[in-house]
């Protein structure tokens, strides 16, 4: 976009699909910066926040949540017909979340278990990340996203860079943080070294292995780490559970992720 | 020294000097004018050529874009070379883009000498096949698209 | 007692405390060992309380754990994930503010901190790895400042290895067990208390504040011999002796694809080496891009962005990052600093989440012995690996008369657009420095709030630079963006350009593809002013379509000049160009000149260059006087983020210009 262009007023929208609501309230959580952010630019669409809603088009939509309706799945490719940058927030929206979980089950009798009039519910068999629809022209990875990372692709936004988003495996920022490794001096079952980092190490800092929660980074050798963790006497069934978590269904992780069996 | 032997010749110093006669027997000078069409896509070819002077341009038709030439022929290169591999058609359209002047081979008779005369062939054709193997090359090079700007996104 | 330097004292044990008091009162926060998270990290310590007394390391590959060990003693570990290098060089520094008002653009270094500190514990390889990276960031092409400062404000007390762990080969490395060299204070721990050696005048003035008393040749001996024992424990599992020769002969080694299968490209073994000096600069901007401030923070070859340019990777594989880190670590690195990038600490190994140890590959990829065994019934063995002869080293460029490394000011005054995505800037108000640029250098642009990019000058005019810009990406964008009377603020020129010294009569061979012929301008401009009537100069250029091509109107004037012959031809084009049609080499691959005596110059693609290169070669051109201007990912253009890495050299600091020669096998190798 370029210097001109900061003159400009630029339209922001968040939309939500299937997902708990807690990243697009990372939004509200950046305070000072958010302050800042609604002088230059126009919310025009957050239900969550603003009682007005004005609807598209949009400069940015930033997205969250996952695919998990037939209704959602035509909503999307509206939205995304209004939206010059389609901004996909959070491990729902970017790899369809821990609902997910259900692509591996029965949706049918998980439904009839549930619900007391399942035939009320439309509901996918599946819950898909968002850029299984349609176009994605970013992604904030997380359960929930960083602050910092939105802040980061907002500014990049107004300022027409590209966006500063890691790319390296968490273990970067255990490092410059000065946590040792969980997995080494522990013995955890760590997703670190095949996780995009972005959280700013939290978990392991915490004395928290790595849970996966943004996802894999582009090419992650699931392979090799399963293997350690396999040689540490881990059964097949734990390391399956391992990786069925917030982001079970992103494709590297979907390959070795078995979520346990539901007990009656 | 002749067109096709010596060290200037396009067979270089290979043929003998029968064979020479022979290819001679079989040969005659044209010339074109700028914006002749010297052949037309997927038209029978009765000349293998070899060019002396000037410039040929090979171009193929995109409908949309027009025609787009894809090569040059410049002095001393071959063209027509289709024209003694079947179906003997013309895989390019090919223009003159200034006067120019060839050497062309009548393709039938140059073909019933190459399988009448074995040690004709074992010139003839290496020579041939080191032209298309440079323009083969030279195509793989340009499917490379190596100049063209390398770019993303607007902003990812 | 009288302190004299090189002879040692004894403190008991329970004087250590007085250790702690005198670095504090000399003002000093200390840094030491300290137990956090299940390891012993390095971190500031208050006295000997925080000291991780009774407490062992147990280390092999993949594996570190705490067990308890002498309880009296407080070194009785040997290294933990943490180096000092975090203090020196910390993972996060802010470098420089810049801010645009209007059209002006300021940029300002930012004051390096450096905190007067005292680093407790330091061991031998620590000492070496801090010697490794003083060549690197303080002694080296251009000193960091933000390096410099923190180092000289750091009084280093060591103390000598009486353990070692599986993963030490410091006695491989040649950098301990024994610490010998680069300390202030030394210690050695012994039964009931500590050898004292000053190594430094500093370090004897602070042991004059110490209630010591002179060391009993008993207590010598005690710790000659602990330290001795370590060496004999270590033993010598790496075979130095001709490992960089060995390493480079083997870039085609099929193990490098098998440790990629185990490899995660996590980062750590990188993270954790306390030499690794990679980086890579980020920008904290407001939300108007107006004001930024440019931070440095830890990188690493394994990084997925690390190598990457606008629309490529020049390493997108696992087993290319693999080969470029341990290539670097024991044998480019020498071709650079003069000393192995590795100290033997075994930090790498250790905390490897999956166990890769470097000893192993080393001696499965560059084996001392180069013929393989013999198989039962075969015959055949694999080739014995001769490692050419070292390359002659490279002609640096001479850094304050050739090189700046300091920001400067210049203003747009014209933008020519030269093709539908290129741009020419005219830049005027410069540093006396900048209208010095040699062709062939470059600068690096710095916008505020975007990162910086790498410009070859297009022109060096009397009054003012010329700068051609594709926009490729939103930063190159953003500065063809810029208009008329905009500011711009640049570091150069930077590099080292075209050997014009080399001309010297020669015919002349210019080879341009693309944006490729912008560093040549300058050069061919220069060729043309100082041409002879017996000199020839050959000018080949190559664009996609006629419409890409830059610089018509001066390509134009130079094909009417005397004594140059000039083709040029496009890939492809439509009906209307009447002129050639093909590839750059057809231009010259069937013509007539010898090129034995001639010089030539070539920009472009890499890929185009390659062939190029061929081509000169069977015309006769030597590998010698063939020079390329090499592209790679830059951020800092002086050598210190590492990001420009090809083999031996880097690009910003030792090229951008090369000559084939200096290349060698780096010249066209997938993934280096």
């Amino acid at each position: 976009m370029g210097r001109e262009s900061r003159r400009a007023d630029v339209r922001v929208g968040v939309a939500r699909f299937t997902s708990c609501g807690g990243c697009q309230l990372t939004l509200v959580g950046l305070h000072d910066a958010l302050l800042a952010l609604f002088e230059r630019v126009s919310i025009v669409e957050f239900a969550e926040v603003l009682s007005p809603r004005s609807g598209g088009p949009y400069d940015v939509l930033l997205v969250e949540g996952s695919v998990a309706t037939p209704d959602q799945a035509r909503r999307i490719v509206e939205l995304r017909r209004q939206a010059r940058a389609l901004v996909v927030i959070g491990a729902c929206a970017t790899t369809g979340g821990i609902q997910a979980l259900r692509n591996w089950a029965d949706g049918d009798a998980w439904r009839a278990a549930v619900y007391p009039n399942p035939e009320f519910v439309a509901a996918l068999p599946t819950s898909t990340p968002i850029a299984d629809h349609v176009h994605v022209d970013a992604e904030l990875r997380g359960c929930p996203i960083d602050p910092g990372q939105l802040k980061e692709v907002l500014t990049a936004v107004l300022v027409g860079r590209r966006p500063q988003l890691a790319e390296t495996a968490v273990c970067a920022e255990c490092k410059r943080r000065g946590t040792p490794c969980l997995l080494v001096d522990r013995g955890l079952p760590c997703l670190g070294p095949v996780t995009q980092a972005g959280c700013g190490a939290i978990c392991p800092a915490f004395g928290r292995a790595c849970y996966g929660c943004f996802g894999p980074v582009a090419t992650p050798n699931v392979a090799a780490l399963r293997a350690q963790l396999a040689g540490q006497g881990r059964s097949d069934e734990e390391l399956g559970r391992l990786f069925a978590g917030f982001t079970a269904n992103a494709p590297a992780f979907r390959a070795v992720a078995q979520p346990p069996e539901h007990n009656e | 020294m002749s067109e096709f032997t010596g060290s200037r010749g396009w067979f270089g110093d290979a043929l003998s000097q029968q064979q020479e006669l022979r290819l001679a027997s079989l040969s005659r000078s044209a010339s074109f004018a700028a914006a002749d069409v010297v052949a037309h896509e997927g038209a029978p070819l009765t000349d293998l050529g070899i060019l002396r002077l000037g410039r040929l341009a090979l171009r193929l038709f995109v409908p949309g874009r027009g025609s787009v030439t894809i090569l040059t022929v410049e002095p001393g290169d071959v063209f027509n070379w289709s024209s003694v591999v079947p179906p003997y058609r013309s895989s390019s359209t090919i223009v003159a883009v200034e006067p120019a002047e060839a050497m062309l081979i009548d393709a039938a008779a140059l073909r019933q000498a190459l399988a009448d005369d074995p040690t004709l062939a074992a010139v003839v054709y290496p020579r041939l096949l080191a032209s298309v193997s440079r323009r083969l090359q030279a195509t793989r090079t340009q499917l490379l698209d190596l100049f063209a700007a390398e770019r993303g996104s607007e902003w990812t | 007692m009288d302190v004299i330097l090189g002879t040692p004292a004894y403190l008991p044990r329970t004087r250590l405390p007085y250790l702690f008091t005198a670095l504090q009162a000399a003002g000093r926060r200390i840094i030491g060992p300290t137990i956090s998270d299940g390891a012993i990290i390095y971190d500031e310590i208050r006295g000997v309380e925080d000291l991780p007394r009774g407490w062992a390391d147990q280390q092999s590959a993949g594996h570190y754990r705490l067990v308890p060990g002498n309880a009296d003693r407080y070194f009785g570990y040997v290294v933990g994930p943490t180096s000092f290098k975090r203090f020196t060089f910390p993972p996060t520094v802010p470098l420089w503010r810049a801010r645009r008002e209007g059209s002006e653009v300021t940029t300002e270094a930012i004051e390096p901190e450096a905190p007067a500190l005292a680093f407790l514990g330091v061991r031998g390889c620590e000492l070496a790895a801090i010697g490794v990276q003083d060549r690197v960031l303080r002694d080296g092409f251009v000193a960091d400042p933000d390096y410099a400062a923190r180092r000289a404000a750091i009084f280093i007390v060591a103390v000598q290895c009486t353990v070692s762990a599986s993963t030490c080969f410091c006695t491989s490395m040649g950098t301990g067990p024994e610490v010998t060299t680069g300390y202030d204070i030394a210690l050695t721990e012994l039964n009931d208390g500590y050898l004292v050696e000053a190594g430094s005048e500093a370090g004897r003035r602070l042991m004059d504040t110490l209630p010591l008393t002179p060391a009993e040749s008993v207590q010598q001996d005690e710790a000659k011999e602990s330290v001795a024992a370590v060496r004999r424990t270590i033993g010598d599992p790496v075979a130095v002796e001709g490992l960089p020769a060995r390493l480079l002969a083997r870039l085609d080694d099929a193990g490098w694809a098998a440790v990629a299968e185990r490899c995660l490209g996590c980062t750590n073994c990188t993270l954790v080496c306390p030499t690794c000096f990679c980086t890579s600069v980020g920008q904290v901007s407001d939300l108007d891009g107006t004001d930024s401030i440019a931070e440095r923070t830890w990188d690493s070859c394994f990084s997925p962005t690390f190598a990457r340019v606008a629309g490529g990777d020049f390493r997108p594989r696992l087993q290319d990052r693999y080969r470029q880190w341990l290539t670097h670590k024991f044998s480019t690195w020498v071709d650079q600093f003069g000393s192995f990038g590795c100290v033997g600490c075994g930090r790498c190994v250790t905390w490897c989440p999956v166990g890769i140890d470097v000893r192993e590959e080393l001696a499965r990829i560059a084996p001392v012995e180069t013929v393989a065994p013999v198989v039962a019934g075969e015959t055949i063995q694999r080739p014995v690996a001769v490692p050419a002869a070292p390359p002659a080293p490279i002609a640096l460029p001479v850094v304050g008369s050739t090189v700046s490394a300091d920001f400067s000011r210049a203003t747009v005054t014209r933008i020519k657009p030269e093709t539908v995505d290129t741009y020419t800037l005219h830049l005027t108000d410069l540093d006396p420095r900048l209208l010095a640029t040699q062709p062939g250098q470059f600068v690096m642009v710095e916008q505020p709030a975007f990162p910086p990019v790498p410009i070859s000058v297009s022109r060096i005019g009397p009054s003012g630079i010329e700068l051609t810009v594709r926009a490729a990406g939103p930063a190159t964008k953003a500065i063809t963006m810029l208009a008329p009377g905009d500011q711009v603020s640049l570091r150069g020129p930077l590099g080292r350009g075209w050997p014009l010294a080399e001309l010297d009569g020669r015919d002349v061979i210019l080879v341009a593809g693309g944006l490729g012929l912008a560093p040549l301008r300058p050069l061919v401009e220069a060729v043309l002013a100082r041409l002879v009537p017996s000199q020839k100069v050959r000018l080949y250029l190559g664009a996609r379509t006629p419409a890409d091509r830059l610089f018509v109107a001066d390509a134009a004037a130079w094909a009417r000049t005397a004594g140059v012959d000039f083709e040029e031809t496009v890939d492809r084009a439509g009906s209307d160009w009447t002129g050639r049609v093909g590839i750059v080499t057809h231009l010259f691959d069937e013509a007539e000149w010898d090129g034995r005596d001639a010089i030539a110059f070539v920009c472009g693609p890499e890929r185009m260059m390659q062939a190029v290169a061929a081509t000169l070669t069977r015309r006769g051109v030597t590998p010698e006087h063939t020079w390329l201007t090499m592209e790679r990912h830059m951020e800092c253009g002086i050598g210190l983020c590492g990001h420009c890495q090809l083999g031996r050299v880097f690009v910003c600091r030792d090229g951008p210009v090369f000559s084939v020669a200096e290349l060698g096998d780096a010249f066209g190798q997938e993934g280096l």
